[in-house]
Protein backbone atom coordinates (compact mmCIF):
# COMPACT_ATOMS: atom_id res chain seq x y z
CA UNK A 1 0.00 0.00 0.00
CA UNK A 2 1.32 3.29 -0.83
CA UNK A 3 1.47 6.52 1.17
CA UNK A 4 2.01 9.54 1.52
CA UNK A 5 4.19 11.20 4.03
CA UNK A 6 2.06 14.61 3.57
CA UNK A 7 -0.05 14.00 7.06
CA UNK A 8 3.65 13.83 8.88
CA UNK A 9 3.36 18.12 8.30
CA UNK A 10 0.39 17.90 10.45
CA UNK A 11 -0.02 18.37 14.32
CA UNK A 12 -0.19 14.88 14.82
CA UNK A 13 3.00 13.80 12.86
CA UNK A 14 4.80 16.42 13.97
CA UNK A 15 4.37 15.44 17.37
CA UNK A 16 5.07 11.62 16.11
CA UNK A 17 8.73 13.00 14.23
CA UNK A 18 9.80 15.02 17.34
CA UNK A 19 8.92 12.37 19.47
CA UNK A 20 11.01 9.79 17.71
CA UNK A 21 14.12 12.41 16.94
CA UNK A 22 14.00 12.94 20.80
CA UNK A 23 13.99 8.60 21.31
CA UNK A 24 16.68 8.27 18.37
CA UNK A 25 19.40 11.05 19.94
CA UNK A 26 18.69 9.32 23.18
CA UNK A 27 19.41 6.29 21.96
CA UNK A 28 16.36 4.22 23.37
CA UNK A 29 15.26 4.08 19.76
CA UNK A 30 17.34 3.10 16.55
CA UNK A 31 16.42 5.24 13.18
CA UNK A 32 15.26 2.52 11.15
CA UNK A 33 12.19 1.65 13.80
CA UNK A 34 11.63 5.64 13.86
CA UNK A 35 11.25 5.44 9.76
CA UNK A 36 8.74 2.00 10.25
CA UNK A 37 6.65 3.82 13.39
CA UNK A 38 6.37 6.84 10.52
CA UNK A 39 5.44 4.88 8.00
CA UNK A 40 3.08 2.95 10.16
CA UNK A 41 1.69 6.57 10.66
CA UNK A 42 0.87 7.49 7.17
CA UNK A 43 -0.92 4.25 6.54
CA UNK A 44 -2.94 4.53 9.99
CA UNK A 45 -3.55 8.08 9.31
CA UNK A 46 -4.39 7.73 5.93
CA UNK A 47 -6.64 5.25 6.30
CA UNK A 48 -8.70 6.81 9.64
CA UNK A 49 -9.67 9.44 7.51
CA UNK A 50 -10.66 7.30 4.82
CA UNK A 51 -13.08 5.44 7.84
CA UNK A 52 -13.70 7.66 10.33
CA UNK A 53 -14.01 11.17 8.75
CA UNK A 54 -17.40 12.15 7.14
CA UNK A 55 -17.24 15.69 7.36
CA UNK A 56 -17.49 17.92 4.78
CA UNK A 57 -15.71 21.46 3.86
CA UNK A 58 -15.98 23.74 1.44
CA UNK A 59 -13.54 26.69 1.17
CA UNK A 60 -13.77 29.79 -0.65
CA UNK A 61 -10.68 32.86 -1.12
CA UNK A 62 -8.53 34.81 -3.33
CA UNK A 63 -6.10 32.50 -5.00
CA UNK A 64 -2.76 34.04 -4.25
CA UNK A 65 -0.52 31.64 -5.07
CA UNK A 66 -0.57 28.05 -7.06
CA UNK A 67 1.78 25.61 -8.17
CA UNK A 68 1.47 21.93 -9.79
CA UNK A 69 4.56 20.07 -9.12
CA UNK A 70 5.73 16.39 -8.64
CA UNK A 71 2.03 15.50 -9.01
CA UNK A 72 1.13 18.24 -5.55
CA UNK A 73 -0.88 21.25 -5.80
CA UNK A 74 0.10 23.78 -3.73
CA UNK A 75 -2.26 26.68 -2.96
CA UNK A 76 -1.53 29.98 -1.01
CA UNK A 77 -5.13 31.40 -0.77
CA UNK A 78 -5.91 35.19 0.94
CA UNK A 79 -8.69 36.02 3.04
CA UNK A 80 -10.19 32.49 3.01
CA UNK A 81 -13.45 30.88 3.98
CA UNK A 82 -13.68 27.45 5.79
CA UNK A 83 -17.01 26.48 6.22
CA UNK A 84 -18.23 22.82 7.40
CA UNK A 85 -21.29 21.76 9.25
CA UNK A 86 -20.29 22.89 12.88
CA UNK A 87 -18.86 26.41 12.04
CA UNK A 88 -16.75 28.43 9.64
CA UNK A 89 -13.29 30.10 10.02
CA UNK A 90 -11.32 33.09 8.32
CA UNK A 91 -7.89 33.01 8.12
CA UNK A 92 -6.09 35.75 6.67
CA UNK A 93 -3.34 33.46 4.44
CA UNK A 94 -3.55 30.39 4.51
CA UNK A 95 -1.38 27.27 2.14
CA UNK A 96 -3.12 23.72 0.57
CA UNK A 97 -0.85 20.95 -0.03
CA UNK A 98 -2.80 18.24 -1.93
CA UNK A 99 -1.27 15.10 -3.38
CA UNK A 100 -2.83 13.46 -6.30
CA UNK A 101 -5.12 10.75 -4.64
CA UNK A 102 -5.01 8.43 -7.61
CA UNK A 103 -1.55 7.66 -6.66
CA UNK A 104 -2.76 5.83 -3.42
CA UNK A 105 -5.86 3.96 -5.69
CA UNK A 106 -2.99 2.78 -8.02
CA UNK B 1 -17.73 19.06 17.70
CA UNK B 2 -15.05 19.01 15.02
CA UNK B 3 -12.51 19.22 17.55
CA UNK B 4 -13.34 16.49 19.57
CA UNK B 5 -14.06 14.12 16.95
CA UNK B 6 -10.15 15.16 15.59
CA UNK B 7 -9.29 14.75 19.28
CA UNK B 8 -11.12 11.10 18.59
CA UNK B 9 -9.66 10.11 15.31
CA UNK B 10 -6.41 11.10 16.11
CA UNK B 11 -6.26 8.98 19.86
CA UNK B 12 -7.26 6.08 17.35
CA UNK B 13 -4.64 6.84 15.09
CA UNK B 14 -2.24 6.61 17.64
CA UNK B 15 -3.61 3.49 19.08
CA UNK B 16 -3.38 2.07 15.65
CA UNK B 17 0.05 3.12 14.99
CA UNK B 18 1.00 1.70 18.51
CA UNK B 19 -0.47 -2.12 17.94
CA UNK B 20 0.58 -2.20 14.66
CA UNK B 21 4.16 -1.78 15.57
CA UNK B 22 4.24 -3.37 18.50
CA UNK B 23 5.60 -6.26 16.89
CA UNK B 24 8.81 -4.74 15.55
CA UNK B 25 9.70 -3.51 19.41
CA UNK B 26 8.41 -6.71 20.88
CA UNK B 27 10.05 -8.91 18.45
CA UNK B 28 12.94 -9.16 15.73
CA UNK B 29 15.52 -7.55 19.05
CA UNK B 30 13.55 -4.58 19.37
CA UNK B 31 13.58 -1.90 22.15
CA UNK B 32 10.63 -3.78 24.10
CA UNK B 33 7.62 -2.75 25.24
CA UNK B 34 9.18 -0.22 27.77
CA UNK B 35 10.32 1.46 24.90
CA UNK B 36 7.19 1.48 23.04
CA UNK B 37 4.96 2.51 25.66
CA UNK B 38 7.05 5.88 26.49
CA UNK B 39 6.89 6.71 22.97
CA UNK B 40 3.12 6.37 23.17
CA UNK B 41 3.60 8.60 25.91
CA UNK B 42 5.45 11.61 24.67
CA UNK B 43 3.56 11.42 21.76
CA UNK B 44 0.10 12.14 23.30
CA UNK B 45 1.85 14.41 25.66
CA UNK B 46 2.42 16.44 23.21
CA UNK B 47 -0.48 16.05 21.26
CA UNK B 48 -1.80 17.22 24.32
CA UNK B 49 0.38 20.32 24.94
CA UNK B 50 -0.70 21.09 21.04
CA UNK B 51 -4.14 21.44 22.15
CA UNK B 52 -4.65 18.29 19.40
CA UNK B 53 -5.98 15.70 21.35
CA UNK B 54 -8.34 16.65 23.88
CA UNK B 55 -8.21 15.70 28.03
CA UNK B 56 -8.06 12.78 29.81
CA UNK B 57 -11.70 11.64 29.27
CA UNK B 58 -11.31 10.26 25.57
CA UNK B 59 -7.56 9.65 26.22
CA UNK B 60 -8.48 7.58 29.64
CA UNK B 61 -11.13 5.96 27.07
CA UNK B 62 -8.76 4.88 24.22
CA UNK B 63 -5.75 4.40 26.33
CA UNK B 64 -7.45 1.74 28.25
CA UNK B 65 -5.16 -1.10 26.99
CA UNK B 66 -2.30 0.46 28.70
CA UNK B 67 -1.81 1.33 31.93
CA UNK B 68 -0.29 4.97 30.73
CA UNK B 69 -3.15 6.16 29.86
CA UNK B 70 -4.87 6.83 33.41
CA UNK B 71 -1.44 8.39 34.40
CA UNK B 72 -1.02 10.40 31.37
CA UNK B 73 -4.31 12.76 32.24
CA UNK B 74 -2.63 13.19 35.43
CA UNK B 75 0.72 14.50 33.81
CA UNK B 76 -1.24 16.41 31.02
CA UNK B 77 0.54 19.60 31.27
CA UNK B 78 4.02 18.74 31.33
CA UNK B 79 6.25 16.57 29.02
CA UNK B 80 9.07 15.84 31.25
CA UNK B 81 6.55 14.15 34.07
CA UNK B 82 5.16 11.91 31.40
CA UNK B 83 8.65 11.24 30.49
CA UNK B 84 9.47 11.24 34.41
CA UNK B 85 6.87 8.37 34.34
CA UNK B 86 7.46 5.81 32.19
CA UNK B 87 11.02 6.29 32.25
CA UNK B 88 13.60 5.53 34.99
CA UNK B 89 13.98 8.68 37.41
CA UNK B 90 17.15 8.42 36.12
CA UNK B 91 17.15 9.59 33.03
CA UNK B 92 14.80 12.31 34.48
CA UNK B 93 17.92 13.34 37.04
CA UNK B 94 20.93 13.72 34.16
CA UNK B 95 18.59 16.41 31.89
CA UNK B 96 18.21 18.35 34.38
CA UNK B 97 21.45 18.58 36.02
CA UNK B 98 23.01 19.42 32.38
CA UNK B 99 20.48 22.22 31.96
CA UNK B 100 20.83 23.44 35.86
CA UNK B 101 24.62 23.67 35.81
CA UNK B 102 24.64 25.72 32.62
CA UNK B 103 21.71 27.67 33.91
CA UNK B 104 23.80 28.16 37.53
CA UNK B 105 27.11 29.10 35.73
CA UNK B 106 25.75 31.81 33.46
CA UNK B 107 24.01 33.43 36.81
CA UNK B 108 27.33 33.67 38.48
CA UNK B 109 29.17 34.89 36.00
CA UNK B 110 26.72 37.67 35.02
CA UNK B 111 25.87 38.10 38.54
CA UNK B 112 29.56 38.70 39.32
CA UNK B 113 29.88 41.35 36.64
CA UNK B 114 26.23 42.63 38.04
CA UNK B 115 27.64 42.57 41.48
CA UNK B 116 31.64 43.86 40.79
CA UNK B 117 29.65 46.72 38.74
CA UNK B 118 26.96 47.64 41.47
CA UNK B 119 29.45 47.27 44.17
CA UNK B 120 31.51 49.66 42.83
CA UNK B 121 28.88 52.11 42.50
CA UNK B 122 27.76 51.80 45.91
CA UNK B 123 31.37 51.92 47.37
CA UNK B 124 31.90 54.90 45.55
CA UNK B 125 29.08 56.49 47.14
CA UNK B 126 30.52 55.31 50.86
CA UNK B 127 33.58 56.79 50.30
CA UNK B 128 32.43 59.41 48.50
CA UNK B 129 30.15 60.09 51.74
CA UNK B 130 32.95 60.05 54.37
CA UNK B 131 35.23 62.18 52.02
CA UNK B 132 32.79 64.80 52.22
CA UNK B 133 32.12 64.59 56.18
CA UNK B 134 35.65 65.18 55.90
CA UNK B 135 35.38 68.32 53.47
CA UNK B 136 32.14 69.33 55.25
CA UNK B 137 34.45 69.63 58.47
CA UNK B 138 36.27 72.01 57.05
CA UNK B 139 33.90 73.68 54.67
CA UNK B 140 31.10 74.38 56.57
CA UNK B 141 29.17 71.14 55.34
CA UNK B 142 27.99 71.95 51.75
CA UNK B 143 28.04 67.69 51.02
CA UNK B 144 26.33 66.77 54.25
CA UNK B 145 22.80 67.87 52.66
CA UNK B 146 23.09 66.82 49.94
CA UNK B 147 23.01 63.28 48.36
CA UNK B 148 26.76 61.76 48.69
CA UNK B 149 27.47 60.97 45.25
CA UNK B 150 26.12 64.36 43.71
CA UNK B 151 27.50 66.48 46.61
CA UNK B 152 31.68 65.98 45.90
CA UNK B 153 30.70 66.53 42.22
CA UNK B 154 28.72 69.58 43.15
CA UNK B 155 31.39 70.59 45.01
CA UNK B 156 33.49 71.48 42.12
CA UNK B 157 31.87 73.85 39.18
CA UNK B 158 30.53 76.26 42.44
CA UNK B 159 34.00 77.22 42.67
CA UNK B 160 34.76 77.32 38.89
CA UNK B 161 32.08 79.77 38.34
CA UNK B 162 33.69 82.03 40.48
CA UNK B 163 35.67 82.58 38.37
CA UNK B 164 34.24 83.40 34.74
CA UNK B 165 36.86 82.83 32.25
CA UNK B 166 38.03 79.81 33.95
CA UNK B 167 34.89 78.59 34.26
CA UNK B 168 34.11 79.14 30.54
CA UNK B 169 38.04 77.30 30.24
CA UNK B 170 36.63 74.48 32.13
CA UNK B 171 33.47 73.57 30.93
CA UNK B 172 34.92 73.67 27.75
CA UNK B 173 37.54 71.53 28.68
CA UNK B 174 35.40 69.15 30.37
CA UNK B 175 32.78 68.69 27.11
CA UNK B 176 36.70 68.57 25.11
CA UNK B 177 35.63 71.48 22.75
CA UNK B 178 37.75 74.40 23.84
CA UNK B 179 41.02 73.10 24.47
CA UNK B 180 41.26 70.69 21.98
CA UNK B 181 45.38 71.65 22.11
CA UNK B 182 45.12 70.20 25.72
CA UNK B 183 42.97 67.21 24.36
CA UNK B 184 45.40 66.67 21.66
CA UNK B 185 48.36 66.68 24.12
CA UNK B 186 46.10 64.19 26.23
CA UNK B 187 46.16 61.55 23.27
CA UNK B 188 49.56 61.71 22.59
CA UNK B 189 49.91 61.43 26.81
CA UNK B 190 47.01 59.01 26.76
CA UNK B 191 48.80 57.15 24.65
CA UNK B 192 52.03 57.11 26.74
CA UNK B 193 50.03 56.75 29.63
CA UNK B 194 48.52 53.35 28.66
CA UNK B 195 51.93 51.99 28.51
CA UNK B 196 51.98 52.81 32.15
CA UNK B 197 55.61 52.44 31.57
CA UNK B 198 56.39 56.48 32.34
CA UNK B 199 55.37 56.68 36.09
CA UNK B 200 58.25 59.06 36.68
CA UNK B 201 57.37 61.49 33.42
CA UNK B 202 53.83 61.23 34.53
CA UNK B 203 54.94 61.90 37.72
CA UNK B 204 56.76 64.87 36.04
CA UNK B 205 53.38 65.46 34.88
CA UNK B 206 51.28 66.26 38.06
CA UNK B 207 47.58 67.02 36.08
CA UNK B 208 48.05 64.00 33.63
CA UNK B 209 48.98 61.80 36.20
CA UNK B 210 45.51 61.25 37.94
CA UNK B 211 44.15 60.46 34.90
CA UNK B 212 47.11 58.05 34.19
CA UNK B 213 46.07 56.88 38.21
CA UNK B 214 42.36 56.07 36.66
CA UNK B 215 44.58 53.83 33.99
CA UNK B 216 46.88 52.26 36.14
CA UNK B 217 45.27 51.34 39.54
CA UNK B 218 48.08 49.43 40.72
CA UNK B 219 49.88 52.18 42.20
CA UNK B 220 48.71 53.64 45.69
CA UNK B 221 51.82 55.69 46.19
CA UNK B 222 51.58 57.03 42.74
CA UNK B 223 48.12 58.46 43.29
CA UNK B 224 49.09 60.26 46.69
CA UNK B 225 52.08 61.61 44.95
CA UNK B 226 50.25 63.12 42.04
CA UNK B 227 47.32 63.98 44.21
CA UNK B 228 49.65 66.27 45.94
CA UNK B 229 50.76 67.91 42.83
CA UNK B 230 46.93 68.14 41.82
CA UNK B 231 46.51 70.04 45.43
CA UNK B 232 49.37 72.39 44.49
CA UNK B 233 48.20 73.56 41.48
CA UNK B 234 44.24 73.52 42.71
CA UNK B 235 45.69 75.98 45.25
CA UNK B 236 47.40 78.23 42.21
CA UNK B 237 43.94 78.41 40.71
CA UNK B 238 42.06 79.48 43.77
CA UNK B 239 44.66 82.71 44.58
CA UNK B 240 45.55 83.02 41.41
CA UNK B 241 43.26 85.39 38.96
CA UNK B 242 41.77 84.75 35.53
CA UNK B 243 44.79 86.31 33.46
CA UNK B 244 47.39 84.25 35.56
CA UNK B 245 45.94 81.22 35.11
CA UNK B 246 46.76 80.59 31.57
CA UNK B 247 49.53 83.11 31.48
CA UNK B 248 51.47 81.26 34.58
CA UNK B 249 51.54 77.95 32.78
CA UNK B 250 49.43 76.20 29.66
CA UNK B 251 50.58 72.71 31.22
CA UNK B 252 49.57 73.74 34.52
CA UNK B 253 45.62 74.93 32.97
CA UNK B 254 45.41 72.00 31.30
CA UNK B 255 46.59 70.00 34.19
CA UNK B 256 44.51 71.75 36.14
CA UNK B 257 40.92 71.29 34.18
CA UNK B 258 41.38 67.76 34.22
CA UNK B 259 42.56 67.54 37.93
CA UNK B 260 39.86 70.14 39.34
CA UNK B 261 37.11 68.21 37.37
CA UNK B 262 37.49 65.17 39.47
CA UNK B 263 38.93 67.03 42.63
CA UNK B 264 38.10 70.78 42.94
CA UNK B 265 39.01 71.21 46.57
CA UNK B 266 41.75 70.18 48.32
CA UNK B 267 40.12 68.01 50.68
CA UNK B 268 38.51 66.22 47.84
CA UNK B 269 42.09 66.29 46.34
CA UNK B 270 43.25 64.25 49.81
CA UNK B 271 40.15 61.93 48.85
CA UNK B 272 41.44 61.51 45.44
CA UNK B 273 44.35 58.96 46.52
CA UNK B 274 41.82 55.96 47.54
CA UNK B 275 41.05 54.46 44.29
CA UNK B 276 37.51 54.48 45.59
CA UNK B 277 37.18 58.24 45.21
CA UNK B 278 38.87 58.33 41.79
CA UNK B 279 35.54 55.68 41.25
CA UNK B 280 33.64 58.46 42.86
CA UNK B 281 35.30 61.01 39.90
CA UNK B 282 33.95 58.56 37.10
CA UNK B 283 29.95 58.16 38.29
CA UNK B 284 30.22 61.60 38.40
CA UNK B 285 31.73 62.71 35.38
CA UNK B 286 29.03 60.07 33.59
CA UNK B 287 26.15 61.42 35.69
CA UNK B 288 27.04 65.02 34.56
CA UNK B 289 27.95 64.80 31.55
CA UNK B 290 26.84 61.85 30.03
CA UNK B 291 23.40 61.51 31.58
CA UNK B 292 21.22 60.07 28.18
CA UNK B 293 24.12 57.74 27.71
CA UNK B 294 25.29 55.05 30.90
CA UNK B 295 27.23 53.42 28.49
CA UNK B 296 29.32 56.83 28.10
CA UNK B 297 29.98 57.06 31.96
CA UNK B 298 32.51 54.80 32.35
CA UNK B 299 34.27 56.06 29.10
CA UNK B 300 33.13 59.78 30.36
CA UNK B 301 36.11 60.12 33.30
CA UNK B 302 39.14 59.12 30.40
CA UNK B 303 37.64 61.22 27.84
CA UNK B 304 38.86 64.00 29.72
CA UNK B 305 42.03 62.39 29.51
CA UNK B 306 41.69 61.69 26.14
CA UNK B 307 38.59 61.92 23.51
CA UNK B 308 39.86 59.25 21.04
CA UNK B 309 38.95 56.84 23.91
CA UNK B 310 35.49 58.07 24.39
CA UNK B 311 34.85 58.06 20.87
CA UNK B 312 35.90 54.68 20.65
CA UNK B 313 33.93 53.66 23.78
CA UNK B 314 30.70 55.68 22.35
CA UNK B 315 31.46 53.67 19.49
CA UNK B 316 31.21 50.36 20.66
CA UNK B 317 28.50 51.23 23.11
CA UNK B 318 26.51 52.20 20.05
CA UNK B 319 26.93 49.15 18.02
CA UNK B 320 25.10 46.88 19.79
CA UNK B 321 22.10 48.87 20.30
CA UNK B 322 22.00 49.40 16.52
CA UNK B 323 22.62 45.41 16.52
CA UNK B 324 20.02 44.07 18.78
CA UNK B 325 17.03 46.19 17.12
CA UNK B 326 18.29 45.12 13.45
CA UNK B 327 17.60 41.30 15.10
CA UNK B 328 14.48 42.36 16.73
CA UNK B 329 13.30 43.33 13.35
CA UNK B 330 14.30 40.39 11.82
CA UNK B 331 13.04 38.52 14.82
CA UNK B 332 9.90 39.84 13.77
CA UNK B 333 9.65 39.46 10.51
CA UNK B 334 10.40 35.98 10.85
CA UNK B 335 7.86 35.51 13.21
CA UNK B 336 4.92 37.23 10.95
CA UNK B 337 5.97 34.21 8.32
CA UNK B 338 6.03 31.69 10.32
CA UNK B 339 2.15 33.09 11.26
CA UNK B 340 1.02 33.61 7.93
CA UNK B 341 1.98 29.92 7.42
CA UNK B 342 0.99 28.61 9.88
CA UNK B 343 -2.79 27.80 8.23
CA UNK B 344 -2.10 24.69 6.63
CA UNK B 345 -3.98 22.28 4.68
CA UNK B 346 -2.79 18.88 3.74
CA UNK B 347 -5.02 16.84 1.41
CA UNK B 348 -5.58 14.53 -1.64
CA UNK B 349 -6.93 16.69 -4.66
CA UNK B 350 -9.14 14.31 -6.86
CA UNK B 351 -9.81 17.12 -9.14
CA UNK B 352 -8.34 20.94 -10.26
CA UNK B 353 -9.35 22.90 -12.80
CA UNK B 354 -9.74 26.40 -14.24
CA UNK B 355 -12.42 28.39 -16.10
CA UNK B 356 -9.92 31.44 -16.80
CA UNK B 357 -9.36 33.16 -13.41
CA UNK B 358 -11.41 30.88 -11.33
CA UNK B 359 -10.33 27.69 -9.87
CA UNK B 360 -11.97 25.02 -8.49
CA UNK B 361 -10.84 21.96 -6.55
CA UNK B 362 -12.08 18.78 -5.33
CA UNK B 363 -9.86 17.84 -2.11
CA UNK B 364 -10.96 14.71 -0.05
CA UNK B 365 -9.09 13.28 3.02
CA UNK B 366 -7.52 16.60 4.46
CA UNK B 367 -6.36 17.29 7.80
CA UNK B 368 -6.84 21.55 8.36
CA UNK B 369 -4.66 23.32 11.13
CA UNK B 370 -6.68 27.10 11.11
CA UNK B 371 -6.59 29.34 14.03
CA UNK B 372 -4.68 26.57 15.76
CA UNK B 373 -7.71 23.86 15.70
CA UNK B 374 -7.03 20.65 13.92
CA UNK B 375 -10.27 19.62 11.38
CA UNK B 376 -10.76 16.86 9.26
CA UNK B 377 -12.73 16.36 6.44
CA UNK B 378 -13.52 13.84 4.03
CA UNK B 379 -14.19 15.77 1.17
CA UNK B 380 -13.68 19.73 0.50
CA UNK B 381 -14.83 22.06 -2.35
CA UNK B 382 -12.81 25.40 -3.15
CA UNK B 383 -13.55 28.19 -5.16
CA UNK B 384 -10.63 30.51 -5.72
CA UNK B 385 -10.59 33.34 -7.30
CA UNK B 386 -7.01 34.59 -8.70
Amino acid sequence: MATFELYRRSTIGMCLTETLDEMVQNGTLSPELAIQVLVQFDKSMTEALETQVKSKVSIKGHLHTYRFCDNVWTFILQDALFKNEDSQENVGRVKIVACDSKLLTQ
Amino acid sequence: MAASTTSQVYIDVIEDVMVKVRDEFVNNGGPGEEVLKELQAMWESKMMQAGAVLGPIERSAAAKPTPGGPITPVHDLNMPYTEEYETPTAEMLFPPTPLQTPIQTPLPGTGDNSTYNIPTGPSDYPSSGNDNGGNADGKGGRPAPYMKPPSPWMNPRPPLDVNVAYVEGRDEADRGTSNQPLTQDFFTMSSGKRKRNDLTSQYNSGGYIPQQDGAGDAALGVFEIEVNGGDISINSHHTISKAKVPADLERLTSRIPQLDGPIPYEDDALSTPNIYNYGEVFSEDYNISNTPAPPEVPASTPALVAQNEVGNDDDDDDEPPLNEEDDDDLDDIEQGDDQNTHHLVLAQFDKVSRTKSRWKCTLKDGIMHINNKDILFNKATGEFEF
